[in-house]
């Protein structure tokens, strides 16, 4: 169905509901719709037609006295997104939520509760999600009027988690600070001997108010920031930045720095990969398997380094294309070393699937129910391996992809065991698609200037990350700098699935559950 | 296959693999780095400079400053986020990367006489106590995750920190020194402070990256701190963004005089 034939079905059921709607940059549908219908127009979308919520987020527009919310909806097949907008009247400062039906919703809405003081009627808990105990009442600072660097007073308060009661029920604490070298999170496993009946995670300790940054900056600066969003994701967060950019300035890259982009990404995501197989085996004590993805991993980094200098792909991108030629002249080592690389994995994969001590610690540990998976819209290879089959660079095709071949591998398990398959079939296809982008490079420019953006202007980049789909918005204030950045990163929605996946399973179990999703805190806490 | 003739061949591959890579574990500090692997620091050729500022404007971590005593253009390390715009756009051509990677610098805490020979003292004695081997706890004070995996890869077999006696540790009790990351966030505040204060007498503290050394890009926003000295005291910066394993381990061997 395309994104026309959309629209004439939403106006065909619900024409009375829209009070404006356009299509911009080919496939973002904005529909404007009062507050009081969002929650049927949104069951409709989310359960009727299937489309997932990808992102909903809200602006400060109080110069036009109110704020507004954007629902967005993927609609897979046609690689068109439906976003339901809706003004949210200043002083009422009430919405109405939809997390009962719509459950991908419920995290949204509190980080909207938390940022903009907006209150969604009906949400189910609305826990501080974002704002810790420290932060006082009454202070938003994703609103205009709140100064960048104001720093509110410390008060005290202290953070309540859900409570499980029964005999022999008690709760382990653990973190922020971890025993391992790892992001800060906290985690409340309540528990009965060794099985898990529920865990609870309190994150955002690392929250730097990274879109409240790039608030009022120019669009050069905030692709500095957008690549350090997450630290081992530069290249995709960096992306889907440059691509919203990009589509504001109106502007097509190269074809050659297309290409260059598909090889620095899928560079990052057989990296990420390696070291997330490699922490899967460390976790359950395979030592040897262990230290041969180490190994790879390292390669990999000196991949990167022999091509940009940077082990994280840092200023590789830039507006309009990319820094320069990194390619030219390396052809022949980089596919010496991919060669390597793979027969070195082939070898390794020959070890560990024949290793039945291995296989008992990962079958069935973990599984991520296919349902849940959809209703929250988990995303990545934790998506794939619970039998879903999204992929951005094959649903919302950018950059060189449309134009190479590779598979999207997809395991039915949802186990420990799936992801790791997965994770390791997505690394054969990274390196088939580097070697294809080696061998097609064209000829041309590295980047096309872009000029003084347009004030006033939206528009969405989206990116498949090593970790999952990757939804960043963009809108440009009146002097062509960042009115507002929203960036939601694969962890975002992955995190409460991963909640869901480790009940049931034994408290020893859940390191090796989380090194599964590899969740980044940095890119959910911004 | 038998299930037992199936281990005997799998345990006959693994042996092939580890006879095949024996040892992979790079001399560094001993044997130098290889020149021009890394982009390392930007420099200013003062020569060629005309202070036309364009550098200063643009710099994304502002880390390009006007020394208005001498009319020179300089760059602080601590906030430097390696990006390399700064040689782009030098209409003059007068900032070069290089790929020095060796900054870790000794910080200065106070300029007064008396304190300054009670720091000497103190730093005997950590020497002497601490001897040559080191453990180390590491906190994440809200970092992006790049300076947490380059830590990471200290441990790994390329680099191999144990061979040098340093070790991390999972308590901060049973830690000689601190290795943070990240710009002291506000949410991570308290809990850095506790840690700090748990890890017993006498301690170092070393900033790693930019975040840890002065903000680097987040600084000035209502959830961040310039740089975790602002939290803790700090004994050693280590610039980057972030700094490659080598560039922490120089750090680490700096903080304790194995490094002059």
């Amino acid at each position: 169905m395309s994104l026309r034939d959309l629209n004439a079905k939403i106006e065909a059921g619900f024409l009375k509901f829209i009070k404006n709607s356009k299509i911009l940059n080919g496939n973002e549908l904005y529909i404007e719709i009062n507050q009081d219908n969002i929650p049927e127009l949104g069951v409709y979308l989310n359960i009727d037609l299937g489309c997932s919520l990808v992102s909903l987020f809200a602006t400060d527009e109080r110069e036009f006295n109110h704020y507004r919310l954007y629902y967005s909806f993927a609609e897979r097949q046609s690689g068109s997104l439906i976003i339901l907008t809706s003004v949210v009247d200043q002083n009422s400062s009430t919405f109405m939520s939809i997390s009962t039906t719509v459950h991908a919703a419920a995290r949204y809405e509190q980080e909207i509760h938390d940022l903009f003081g907006l209150i969604p009627i009906g949400h189910p808990n609305l826990k501080r999600l974002v704002l810790h105990g420290n932060w006082p009442e009454d202070n938003f600072p994703l609103r205009k009027d709140f100064p960048l660097s104001h720093k509110p007073q410390t008060v005290d308060c202290i953070s309540e988690f859900t409570k499980i009661k029964g005999e022999g029920v008690f709760e382990i604490p653990v973190g922020p600070v971890h025993a391992g070298i790892i992001e800060p999170g906290h985690f409340r496993f309540s528990v009965a001997g060794e099985p898990i009946f529920n865990l609870e995670a309190q994150l955002y300790f690392v929250h730097k108010g990274i879109e409240k940054l790039c608030e009022g900056n120019n669009p050069e600066k905030c692709y500095y920031i957008s690549e350090r969003i997450s630290g081992d994701e530069t290249i995709a967060n960096s992306l889907a930045y440059c691509q919203a950019i990009e589509k504001i300035a109106g502007i097509n890259i190269p074809e050659k720095a297309e290409y260059i982009r598909v090889l620095f990404a899928e560079l990052e995501r057989m990296t990420s990969h390696f070291g997330d197989l490699a922490g899967i085996c460390i976790d359950v004590a395979y030592g040897f398997a262990g230290s041969q993805f180490n190994m790879l991993r390292a390669w990999s980094y000196g991949m990167a380094t022999q091509l940009c200098g940077m082990r994280f792909l840092r200023s590789v991108n830039r507006l309009g294309g990319v820094r320069k030629d990194f390619i030219s002249g390396k052809e022949k080592s980089l596919l010496e070393q991919l060669n390597k690389i793979q027969k070195e994995l082939e070898d390794t994969v020959d070890i560990i699937i024949n290793s039945s001590m291995f296989n008992d610690r990962i079958e069935n540990t973990g599984i991520l129910d296919t349902k849940i998976a959809f209703d929250l819209n988990a995303v990545g290879p934790a998506a794939r391996a619970s039998g879903i089959a999204n992929d951005m660079r094959k649903q919302f095709p950018y950059a060189a992809y449309p134009k190479l071949k590779f598979k999207v591998p997809v395991y039915t398990d949802g186990d420990v065991n799936s992801r790791m398959k997965v994770k390791i079939k997505e690394v054969f296809e990274s390196i088939n698609l580097m070697r294809q982008v080696i061998e097609n490079m064209p000829a041309g420019k590295d980047f096309e200037r872009l000029g003084p953006l347009h004030p006033h202007k939206e528009a969405f980049g989206i990116t498949e990350s090593p970790r999952g789909e990757n939804v960043h918005w963009v809108m440009t204030d009146n002097n062509g700098n960042i009115f507002r950045y929203k960036i939601r990163t694969p962890s975002f929605c992955n995190w409460p699935a991963l909640c869901y996946a480790v009940a049931g399973n034994i408290v020893p179990d859940f390191p090796l559950i989380n090194k599964s999703f590899n969740l980044s805190y940095a890119g959910n806490d911004l | 296959m038998r299930n037992s003739e199936k281990i005997e061949v799998t345990m006959f591959k693994m042996l092939k693999k580890i006879i095949k890579y024996p040892r992979l574990t790079q001399d560094y500090p001993n044997k130098p780095l290889k020149s021009g692997m890394f982009i390392g620091k930007p420099e200013i050729d003062q020569t060629k400079c005309t202070l036309c500022e364009e550098c200063i404007s643009r710099c994304p971590s502002e880390a390009i400053i006007m020394d208005s005593s001498d009319h020179t253009i300089d760059i602080n390390y601590g906030s430097c986020i390696f990006c390399t715009l700064c040689e782009e756009v030098c209409p003059e051509g007068a900032i070069a990367m290089t790929d020095k990677i060796e900054l870790a610098e000794k910080e200065i805490r106070s300029s007064d006489q008396s304190n300054e020979l009670i720091e000497s003292q103190l730093q005997a004695k950590i020497k002497k106590v601490l001897g040559r081997s080191l453990a180390i706890r590491e906190v994440d004070s809200g970092s992006c995750n790049g300076c947490d995996y380059e830590i990471n890869a200290l441990n790994n077999s390329i680099n191999d920190i144990e061979r040098l006696g340093i070790h991390f540790v999972a308590s901060p009790r049973h830690a000689d020194m601190l290795l943070v990351t990240g710009c002291a966030v506000r949410n991570m505040e308290s809990a850095l402070i506790k840690t700090y204060e748990a890890v017993p007498d006498p301690k170092l503290v070393v900033a790693v990256g930019a975040c840890a050394c002065s903000g680097g890009i987040f600084k000035d926003s209502y959830a961040t701190s310039n740089g975790i000295g602002t939290v803790i005291p700090v004994d050693v910066c280590i610039p980057g963004c972030p700094p490659q394993p080598q560039a922490i381990l120089y750090g680490i061997l700096k903080a304790i005089d194995r490094i002059r």
